[in-house]
């Protein structure tokens, strides 16, 4: 195994002198294996954006890629996109959070007649949804 | 140091690696069963019948005889693996015409279908089962979120891998599911089809498969299909930039090899197991031979007992290796995407790569195991497990892509078919005299 990585060795030397001495921070959470700083920047921008189509889940995808960005203040160029995301991502959950709270735990009660033909096994009996063929 | 060359490259990290193929695939089996077992409670002999592809020969009724069952299943397995292999041969006609983008879309949109609409139906399912009080409006929020995304992370863009990989188990655990709903014997039937085809499309040098992988190799570029691919083992002090280093050592050590000592090369290969493959690799020269010049080449410069595979894999690096080295941590990070040895099977480089159709026919033998009792799924899953471990051996041993599903397949049919036969017998004994549980 050692001499194994003695052909290696020289090819590998060379670079890691050059990035030792820089602490090397990724902005996303795969480090190496993620995305290059320039990279993050369109990615992100394309995330952030792309949410707006009723994608809160891509935000909250974003928010969790680009989580060192979040944590930290070293991404200047990334950051206003994630942090938009994150807060894009909380309205969106606290809104669709309360509606479907209040349609589950008021029930027929609060909405009348209306919520039988609202809530979803209702609608997929009546649409024909859950047979197969 | 030249037989410690080939092999160490996997085994060194096997452990790890095997840990880290093992736990998604682990997991999908064990959303199948559950969802099976939630799902279809009792339905060792009933069953939904499924209008598909899979049964368009034959569906079997519980009234048939077992022959006529046998041949049904043996018809539908044959139309499948028919179907399949045009569809394969289909699609490496358009990877050769170069129909990426296209191949990309249409990938993406059968990602969408299955996670829009197999996903939503298997939603609805539990929805109901549990009369879940949610609404429409809610659920396809929910349902379009869910699928959306999903096809961002497996095609369209970069993703965090945690989240590709979730989503490519994901879609394995709902086709599977999916799949357990053929009827009986042709569920075991098309299991044992697909591992021989399996067999035959990697290992055969015209397979569609193999021929997928050699083009993609020889191009240096990504099958755009759905691979589950394993996060390479990083060791804790290594920095970053080892990394890209080491998912790219097989590569370097073969370019090394074959451009600066061409005469160490046969003494270290016939040291190893070629020699026992050197009839295929004979016939594999006479035949499809996607680089017959730099392949000659090397063949006259080496003599006969070079494998022609070799050279095969080395091909992209000559013009690959020298410049990537060079380049910053961030463009080699990117490009090592690409250099990476692709296989549908099994890949022979730093990170280990598993077709996606190894999960989900995994999981549909340990799913219709749940049908009949959870004895056979401990059987099965452990005879899947310990194929797996094996092929990864293999693996190790032959360096390059190998099917994943016949060595698995084998193994949990013989224990599912053991447990039911005996095992099952001497548990129910036990346990009635009271001397276990």
């Amino acid at each position: 195994m050692e001499t194994l990585q003695n052909p290696n060795a020289n090819t590998n030397s060379n670079p890691n002198t050059i990035s030792s001495p820089i602490r090397v921070l990724w902005p996303t959470i795969d480090g190496s294996l993620g995305l290059s700083e320039e990279e993050s920047v369109s990615y992100a921008r394309r995330f952030y954006k792309f949410g707006f189509a009723l994608l809160p889940f891509l935000w909250a995808v974003n928010c969790f890629y680009f989580w060192p960005v979040l944590r930290s203040r070293s991404f200047p160029r990334i950051r206003p996109y994630i942090v938009g995301s994150a807060i894009g991502f909380g309205v969106f959950m606290a809104i669709i959070s309360s509606w479907a709270l209040t349609f589950s735990i008021g029930g027929e009660r609060l909405f009348g007649p209306v919520w039988d033909k609202l809530v979803m096994y209702n609608l997929a009996d009546k649409v024909g949804l859950t047979g197969w063929s | 140091m030249a037989e410690n060359q080939r092999p160490t490259s996997i085994l060194e990290s096997l452990g790890e690696e095997i840990v880290r193929i093992v736990t998604p695939v682990s997991i999908c089996m064990f959303m199948v069963v559950i969802l099976v077992s939630i799902l279809n409670p009792n339905s060792s002999s009933s069953y939904a019948s499924v209008g598909s592809i899979a049964t368009i020969a034959y569906n079997e009724s519980s009234s048939d005889t077992s022959w006529d069952k046998f041949i049904g299943a043996l018809l539908n397995s044959l139309v499948f693996v028919a179907v399949i292999t045009l569809a394969t041969f289909l699609m490496v006609l358009l990877f050769y015409l170069r129909c990426v983008k296209f191949l990309k879309y249409y990938m993406g949109f059968s990602a969408f279908v299955v996670l829009g609409f197999l996903g939503g139906e298997i939603a609805l399912f539990l929805i109901e089962e549990f009369s879940i009080p949610i609404d429409c409006f809610t659920f396809l929020v929910a349902l379009f979120n869910f699928a959306a995304v999903g096809v961002l992370a497996v095609f369209m863009s970069k993703m965090a891998i945690l989240v590709t990989q979730g989503y490519l188990v994901l879609i394995g655990m709902l086709v599977a599911y999916w799949f357990t709903l053929l009827p009986e014997w042709t569920t075991w039937a098309l299991l044992v089809a697909l591992a021989l085809y399996d067999l035959a499309a990697v290992l055969l040098p015209v397979g569609p498969l193999r021929l997928l992988v050699e083009l993609a190799i020889s191009r240096d570029e990504d099958i755009p299909a759905l691979v589950y691919e394993a996060r390479p083992v990083v060791n804790h002090d290594s920095n970053p930039r080892d990394l890209v280093q080491r998912r790219m050592r097989v590569w370097r050590e073969r370019n090394e090899t074959s451009d600066n000592r061409p005469i160490a090369v046969p003494d270290s290969v016939s040291d190893g197991n070629v020699v026992s493959e050197s009839n295929v690799d004979e016939i594999e020269t006479s035949n499809s031979n996607p680089i017959p010049i730099i392949s000659t080449a090397v063949r006259a410069e080496e003599g006969e007992v070079h494998p022609i595979r070799n050279t095969e894999l080395l091909v992209p690096l000559i013009d690959n290796g020298g410049n990537v080295q060079p380049h910053g941590v961030a463009e080699a990070s990117g490009s090592n995407e690409n250099l990476m040895l692709e296989g549908i099977g099994l890949g022979s480089s730093g990170a280990i790569k598993l077709g996606l159709g190894d999960f989900i026919f995994y999981s549909v033998l340990v799913g219709r195991a749940a049908m009949y009792d959870y004895m056979t799924v401990y059987a099965c899953y452990l005879a899947i497990v310990a194929g797996l471990g094996i092929t990864l051996m293999l693996l190790a041993i032959y360096q390059k892509a190998l099917p994943a599903l016949p060595v698995s397949i084998a193994l949990g049919i013989v224990f599912y078919f053991l447990t039911r036969l005996f095992l099952e017998v001497f548990v129910v004994q036990c346990s009635l005299n009271l001397l276990m549980f």
